[in-house]
């Protein structure tokens, strides 16, 4: 601000003190005094101008003012007018509410667009809110820790989740501070109720399991464990045997093995487990019963393994203390088992399991963290941009429809409203729309976000209102998204000075450069989702028809429990017409296989994944042989005798496979023969190391069938008749192999179908954003467009005209979309799935169009607006 | 200070008032400091003040006068004799320090 210099001053140049420090006096200083102190202050600045130099002066001036900020001299801020404020937000409510109804469309397009995204914002909260609330509905999940075990395998250290079987009792003899131990073993058996015979899993457990992990009970009691002739078991087990009525007391048969059967009381019924649950079991019973299932069991012995061992002490401290005299114990492991030591023993809380349970092998808890955690940033990824877009859309649209508004800001200004004022109602305007938008958003996101979500996925978030956690995060996402689309034109607009406005004069509706590149932003943005929703779409169709390796379809397997069994349904099956080859093996492609060591003289091993099946497996299963020959049957030499794949052709490093000697388990083996390539288990699996081994008919475990395509079914039928013939007891157990897979397409399809529920979204969004910028625009250009009508303009050349405004911003923005896209998407994919359909240009070529095309739809109704305007009309607009 | 206002017969505002302290006591002063201290005076009764001119050197700013009071007179002569009947009961001390 320059000051008026009086006649009795040179006309030197005036220096002025500093800004900011006079602008802080004027805010902290009692006003009676500010007009005095300012001018001593002053006086003082320009007398040391003169006699020291301006730096000096500057800076001695903010020392005095800092020196000022004495409480004498201070503002009485108790009494500041706040009084008045709260009229002035009445008058903004109603000011924004009559512009939102004046303005019907743009209102429209900015409320739906932001609620679509904070209804996205909502489904993400609902889901992270499941991931991190998973297994912590124990109430002792601080207290209670899974004792892990780790060794060296394969040349790393690992970390497994099993641990000995008389870990629990000698630790909790050892130390005090342990409460209570559980241990817990897993087992398959055959459930028999009536006429219901199923195979299940059953979980043995100390009857400390139920107080240590606090799964509600719905009927019966949790201390019914302690009776070794109960069992308990869960909500789904229940409907699933007894339908609706109350099962206490009915009794079951667990059959463990071949006359190893035992009656159980139902004494107990679990609720159906929380939504958010890793660890559950289905059938409970005391662990004491192992004796039943295995008359050799001693519980002393240390060469034993069971799947867990749990601990609650008395204090999440007191771990530290058996942490370290835990070691001792190893070596009582360490004597019985030579080929696989423990070097240390660690704790991890229940709490912490199940996110740290993917680096853990054999555990109890699922390893779902890492692959649900990664789902939760990218979701927030994109609830970002889709934000950032609705955002953007907003800005744009506040902008120009502020050129309608300007005769108000004006009157508004001269009536006394400060820039900051302004600001104030445009910031308050926007939190309105926002809110009103918050509210649309959280029913969209709770009755259709979040169930869409739940329904492609297939689980159940149980997702409530009742968290108070949602709601700071619903005002955090309204303060953010209020700020963001709400400061910039708040900022832009309060600028405009009363007397341009007022005169005429300013210069308003053109396209504001940061317009621009808000759009070019959105575009490619949009282009990104949309390249990912088409390459999801692709990668559907690629992995359905992606080549396994081997032939899946036309073969049928079952499972057999011995030899005995294997050679009775084979014989029996063999008279089938249909079947074209049938085969025997004790490990079974996609279904089970060994893990082996392999010792490659003179120092390397490996773990590689080991296959024991018979000679006709080959050809059984449509494998494909590369070199080499395939076993003979019941040949003895053959048993010495491998039959590998290329991958682990690959990472041995043989340039000749065929020959080669390597020592399994101290036996010596030699290659035999190469096979293809080929998918074990389904494709987020890579492809690891295997060999075949010729397996003795003692150890068949499953028939193999390739039959006639086309009669796949009858056969199933025929051979599920046949087992039923031939063991009447024992459920049967088998299927198609190309089922094998399970549930792995319909992921890959849910994958898919989020992907285009995401892409219309943002179309929607983009579309609706281009469409309102492009109305506002033509709008404002009404009176030109007339012109040029009355001059005898065609419609191209009014079309060319408008897309004009929007052909370069839109080329360039695709531009850098398209390797962008290309990049993030493929380093997506290539992050998330082991195989997928390759990164191509078809996907961002796709993305791109539907753009293109979204421009010219809107482009074109707006033409058709102007083409069919009377122009006499539009010149009369004022 | 009350000392200084009294004395300087001519404007006594803010700067002079500086100005003139810190020459008689050797000091720098901070505007902050005589400013509180000529408030609290003012509240107590002892000076009284009106604006003054403005200058272009003040920004345009007026200056505000400070005058004492008729019953800061008194306490300052008050004062006065207090001291002075303190020094004559001191002459043995101070010789005894020479």
């Amino acid at each position: 601000m320059k000051s008026r210099t009086t006649n009795n001053e040179q006309l030197s140049t005036k220096y002025n003190p500093p800004k900011w420090p006079v602008k802080f006096l004027r805010f902290f200083l009692n006003k009676e005094y500010l007009e005095e102190i300012e001018g001593d202050m002053e006086e003082i600045f320009q007398e040391n101008v003169e006699l020291l130099s301006l730096k000096k002066a500057r800076r001695i001036y903010t020392i005095e003012m800092l020196k000022l900020l004495r409480p004498i001299l201070l503002k009485n801020f108790r009494n500041m007018p706040v009084l008045n404020q709260f009229p002035m937000f009445r008058n903004y409510y109603k000011t924004s509410f009559r512009s939102l109804m004046k303005n019907p469309m743009s209102s429209f397009i900015n409320i739906f667009g932001l609620s679509m995204a904070i209804g996205i914002c909502v489904m993400l909260y609902g889901f992270a809110q499941w991931v991190n609330g998973i297994d912590q509905f124990h109430e002792h999940k601080n207290e209670v820790f899974l004792i892990t075990s780790v060794g060296n395998r394969d040349g790393m250290q690992q970390q497994y989740g099993t641990t000995p079987a008389p870990l629990g009792e000698v630790l909790k003899q050892d130390y005090p501070q342990i409460q209570k131990i559980c241990r817990i073993t897993n087992a398959p058996v055959v459930v028999k109720y009536q006429d219901k015979v199923f195979h299940q899993a059953v979980r043995y457990a100390d009857e400390t399991f139920l107080q240590m992990l606090t799964f509600p009970m719905k009927w019966g009691s949790s201390g019914s464990l302690t009776d070794i002739n109960s069992v308990i078991i869960n909500q789904d087990i229940a409907t699933k045997y007894f339908g609706e009525e109350n099962p206490l007391g009915k009794s079951i048969q667990l059959i463990f093995g071949e006359d190893r059967k035992k009656e159980f009381a139902i004494t107990g019924v679990a609720k159906k487990f929380p939504e958010a649950h890793a660890i559950a079991f289905d059938f409970l019973i005391n662990i004491e019963n192992l004796k039943v299932a295995n008359p050799n069991y001693d519980p002393g012995d240390w060469s034993a393994i069971i799947d867990a061992t749990i601990i609650q002490v008395n204090k999440p401290t007191d771990i530290a203390t058996i942490e370290a005299g835990i070691d001792k114990y190893k070596t009582f492991q360490n004597e019985k088992h030579s080929e696989w030591e423990i070097s240390s023993f660690h704790f991890i809380s229940l709490a912490d399991l199940y996110e740290k349970a993917g680096d853990i092998r054999d555990c109890i808890s699922p390893p779902y963290y890492k692959t649900n955690f990664t789902a939760v940033v990218i979701l927030s990824i994109i609830t970002l941009f889709l934000l950032a877009l609705a955002c953007f859309n907003y800005i744009n649209i506040a902008i120009v429809t502020a050129a309608k508004r300007l005769k108000e800001i004006g009157v508004r200004k001269v009536i006394g409203a400060t820039r900051s004022k302004v600001i104030t109602q445009f910031l308050s305007e926007n939190i309105f729309v926002t809110s009103f938008a918050l509210v649309f958003g959280l029913v969209i996101g709770i009755f259709v976000f979040i169930p869409g979500f739940e329904q492609i996925n297939g689980f159940n978030m149980g997702f409530t209102m009742s968290h108070p956690k949602l709601w700071i995060f619903l005002a955090v996402v309204l303060l953010i998204t209020g700020l963001f689309s709400g400061l910039y034109p708040a900022l832009y607009i309060s600028r405009f000075e009363v007397v341009t406005i007022l005169k005429g004069s300013s210069k308003f509706g053109r396209q504001n450069p940061l317009s621009k590149v808000l759009l070019g932003f959105q575009l490619v943005l949009s282009c990104i989702l949309i390249t990912c929703a088409v390459m999801f779409t692709q990668n559907t169709g690629y992995v359905a028809q992606r080549s396994w390796g081997y032939d899946q379809n036309n073969v049928l397997y079952a499972e057999v429990q011995n030899q005995f069994a294997y050679e009775q349904l084979s014989a029996a099956m063999a008279q089938h017409a249909n079947i074209s080859s049938l085969a025997g093996s004790a490990n079974h492609i996609g279904k089970s296989h060994r893990t082996v060591i392999v010792n490659l003289p003179p120092d390397k091993h490996y773990e590689i994944q080991g296959l024991s099946v018979d000679a006709n497996y080959f050809s059984t299963m449509g494998l494909q042989l590369q070199e080499g020959r395939l076993f003979n049957q019941d040949s003895e030499v053959d048993k010495q005798t491998l039959i590998v794949n290329e991958e682990l052709v690959k990472n041995f490093g043989w340039s000749e496979a065929i020959g080669q000697q390597v020592e399994i388990d101290s036996m010596r083996y030699e290659v035999i023969g190469v096979v293809r390539n080929f998918h074990n288990y389904h494709f987020d699996s890579k492809i690891l190391p295997m060999a075949f081994t010729s397996t003795s008919k003692a150890d068949y475990r499953y028939l193999s069938l390739r039959v006639n395509s086309g009669s796949e079914r009858e056969t199933y039928a025929a051979i599920q008749a046949q087992w039923i013939k031939l063991f009447p007891e024992i459920p049967f157990q088998g299927g198609y192999q190309q089922d094998v897979w399970g549930n792995f397409f319909e992921n890959i399809r849910s994958h898919g179908k989020f992907w285009q529920g995401i892409a219309f979204i943002t179309i929607l969004l983009a579309g609706l954003g281009l469409y309102g910028l492009v109305n506002l625009n033509v709008t404002g250009r009404t009176k030109e467009f007339s012109i040029r009508k009355v001059l005898g303009a065609q419609t191209e050349s009014l079309t060319v005209g408008i897309l004009k405004q929007y052909a370069g911003l839109f080329i360039i923005s695709l531009v850098i979309a398209m390797p962008a896209s290309y990049y993030l998407v493929a380093s997506l994919f290539d992050f998330a799935y082991e195989y997928h359909v390759p990164m191509n240009f078809i996907s961002v070529t796709i993305a791109v169009c539907l753009l293109i095309f979204t421009l010219l739809s809107v482009v074109s109704t707006q033409v058709n607006k102007v083409a069919n305007a009377s122009p006499v009309n539009g010149l009369k607009v004022e | 200070m009350l000392l200084t206002v009294a004395a300087l017969q001519k404007e006594a505002y803010g700067v002079e008032i500086k100005r003139e302290l810190e020459e008689r006591l050797k000091e720098k002063l901070s505007v902050g400091s005589i400013q509180s201290a000529l408030k609290r005076m003012e509240e107590k009764g002892f000076l009284t003040s009106e604006f003054g001119e403005a200058t272009s050197r003040r920004g345009g700013k007026r200056k505000r006068i400070y005058t004492a009071t008729s019953y800061a007179h008194k306490i300052l002569a008050e004062m006065k004799e207090i001291r002075a009947g303190l020094w004559e009961s001191m002459p043995k001390m101070a010789l005894q320090f020479g």
